[in-house]
């Protein structure tokens, strides 16, 4: 029970910066593959960076080890990306 | 304490500040639930989930689980933490909305999408729900999508996520290439 409300609570920190952020409209997602707006990768690297230094630092706190983590398959990631890329292109999400 | 009321109230935030609580709520996702922040799974949890119950025999695979096997499968056909993940992030979007006064029901209102497409507002749905298929397909090979596998991939410095942004971001630019032509 913890487990899904600490769940929906992320969930809700994750939807309010995404809102904030400005991706939830069109504008912002397309005009990234423009290169007139770079406000996705910005979002994107920057969430990356500050979760990488926690992370790695709490691992070597020893206070969490990591999850399971996502599989590395290279022919599945790069062709699912290439498909997921004109999707999200084109409609804007 | 007005400075922060103000500071929720803007419409957009700089992208580094939201990336950076972003990150921690990546990071607090690790730390406190031993979980990844992922949204496309939890699609297909629900997809499973209702296949299962209309549809048994095409449902019953190696993908969403094959009845009896021991075998774990790919994708859970159940409430998983991740749906319930994804509840809450429409309630923190709705939120976000209501808190900068920005909440409306829209229906094509991009002057840009306008521009390039029309101003019908079913070819935005038409294209929508076709390019959100295109989005889940692309996910469900690849692993998982923008936030489960580029953002949660890349904190953990996986060699998938990478792959998955170089990947998007090609096509995504030869996409916009052909979508906008000469405006490009």
């Amino acid at each position: 029970m913890t487990e899904y409300i600490i769940a929906l609570l992320l969930g809700v920190g994750f939807g309010f910066t995404l809102n904030k952020a400005g991706l939830t409209t069109y504008r912002n997602i397309a005009n990234q593959f423009r290169f007139t707006d770079m406000t996705v990768l910005k979002y994107m690297m920057t969430a990356i960076a500050v979760a990488m230094i926690g992370l790695y630092t709490f691992r070597g706190l020893g206070w969490i080890t990591f999850p399971t983590v996502p599989a590395t398959y290279i022919v599945g990631n790069l062709i699912g990306g290439l498909i997921f890329g004109v999707g999200m292109a084109g409609a804007g999400y | 304490m007005n400075r922060i009321k103000s500071f929720i109230s803007q419409e957009t935030w700089s992208p580094y500040v939201a990336g950076i609580l972003l990150g921690i709520v990546g990071l607090l996702a690790v730390l406190l639930a031993n979980s990844l922040l992922g949204a496309s799974g939890a699609f297909e949890s629900l997809a499973g989930l209702i296949g299962k119950k209309i549809a048994p025999s095409l449902f019953n695979n190696v993908y969403w689980g094959v009845d009896g096997a021991r075998a774990m499968p790919i994708i859970r056909p159940e409430i998983t933490w991740s749906v319930i993940l994804l509840v809450g992030i429409f309630f923190g979007g709705t939120l976000a909305a209501l808190s900068s006064r920005t909440f409306k029901f829209r229906f094509n209102d991009d002057a840009q999408w306008k521009r390039i497409f029309g101003p019908q507002p079913w070819k935005r749905w038409v294209i929508g729900f076709v390019g959100a298929i295109i989005v889940e397909f692309g996910s469900g090979i690849a692993g998982g999508c923008t936030s489960g596998l580029a953002i949660s991939g890349g904190m953990l410095l996986v060699p998938a996520a990478f792959l998955f942004i170089a990947g998007f971001m090609v096509s995504g630019i030869l996409t916009a290439m052909i979508i906008y032509r000469k405006r490009y």
